[in-house]
């Protein structure tokens, strides 16, 4: 198991939910519904997790080092509101649950001007042995930085919109 | 409107990893199965009229309510992608629906996406009823894809499980 990591770490974050990351819809993210496709909501939210994982310390440079890798092994998206073509977004993230080697993530995106839910994203990312591309514990140091975040979010409420199940009868 | 394609599950649509859907990681970013995934969407669409001249016609538009990908194997770029359709349920207005992600050459499942899907009308971008034209197509389909067993994968909670 990595215990230190090659390169310098960001300061930690804390903050309950986080609420690091900001966005805003591209052109090329625009479908021919004249609103942001599906698809780029979820490369939206990737790019939440990405924030997340840069905050335990396994940016890009964990992948640039050949240190390991991360990679999301499910996703639940729902579909609140549309965005349009150049739409400030910013985004929370709560952290549900955690074990040595997964994270259990909640994003929530909200239009930043407007104030608004578009969407909310569920998702399991797991962490990669760089050499293997098979699952590994965390970095110790990755490791310590969980926790230090697990203790701050571990006594938010549970999201209303985490753990559904896709159905007619439950949706409106 | 196109001949109704009858096979169960629905295996029509083909694509290849294009090398823009590529991430840092060597492999298919997560958000570009979606973008492969809505593609099948079209073309199950297409079976009941409500594709690509659905909307460009200004007749009405269907948006994802809903989204639900497992993400089961890694593909690369240049990677031929085969996809299977099945419908899960139906109403007025919603369609309830999987799709299961192959590489095309090698077999293997590479992801699955289970959706509910919502007809709008092109003017109010509001919800409405499927269109005439379309309800008895998606109810044949229905119909048929209802003797497929259930995909494992549909209606998954997410959840770190407690080996």
């Amino acid at each position: 198991m990595l215990v230190t990591l090659p390169y310098e770490l960001p300061e930690l974050v804390t903050r309950a939910p986080l609420d690091i990351h900001t966005s805003k819809v591209l052109p090329e993210w625009v479908d021919w519904n004249g609103h942001m496709n599906v698809a780029y909501y979820v490369l939206a939210f990737d790019q939440a997790s990405g924030a997340f994982m840069r905050n335990m310390g396994l940016g890009r440079n964990y992948v640039n080092s050949k240190s390991g890798m991360t990679f999301v092994l499910e996703t639940h998206v729902t579909y609140d509101r549309e965005l349009r073509e150049g739409a400030p977004m910013r985004f929370t993230t709560q952290l549900l649950n955690r074990d040595a080697k997964r994270v259990h993530l909640f994003h929530e995106m909200y239009h930043a001007e407007q104030g608004y839910l578009a969407s909310t994203n569920e998702t399991i990312v797991m962490n990669i042995d760089y050499a293997t591309r098979r699952s590994g514990p965390w970095p110790v140091q990755a490791a310590e930085r969980l926790e230090a975040i697990w203790a701050t979010h571990k006594d938010l409420p549970r999201p209303a919109k985490s753990g559904r199940m896709m159905g007619l009868k439950k949706a409106a | 409107m196109i001949e109704l394609d009858t096979g169960t599950p629905l295996d029509r649509h083909r694509t290849t990893v294009q090398k823009e859907w590529i991430d840092w990681n060597g492999h298919m970013n997560v958000g570009y199965y979606v973008v492969a995934f809505d593609k099948a969407t079209d073309v199950l669409c297409e079976q009941f009229g409500c594709s690509w001249e659905y909307t460009r016609q200004k007749i009405g538009m269907t948006f994802v309510l809903e989204a639900h990908v497992t993400y089961d194997r890694e593909v690369k770029e240049g990677d031929p992608l085969r996809f299977t359709t099945q419908i899960l349920d139906h109403d007025a207005k919603r369609l309830h629906y999987i799709h299961a992600m192959y590489h095309g050459s090698e077999g293997y499942l590479a992801a699955t996406n289970e959706l509910m899907l919502m007809n709008i009308d092109y003017e109010s971008r509001r919800s409405a009823p499927w269109p005439e034209w379309a309800m008895p197509r998606i109810e044949k389909l229905a119909a048929l894809h209802a003797q497929l067993p259930r995909p494992k994968q549909a209606g998954r909670l997410i959840g770190i499980k407690r080996k």
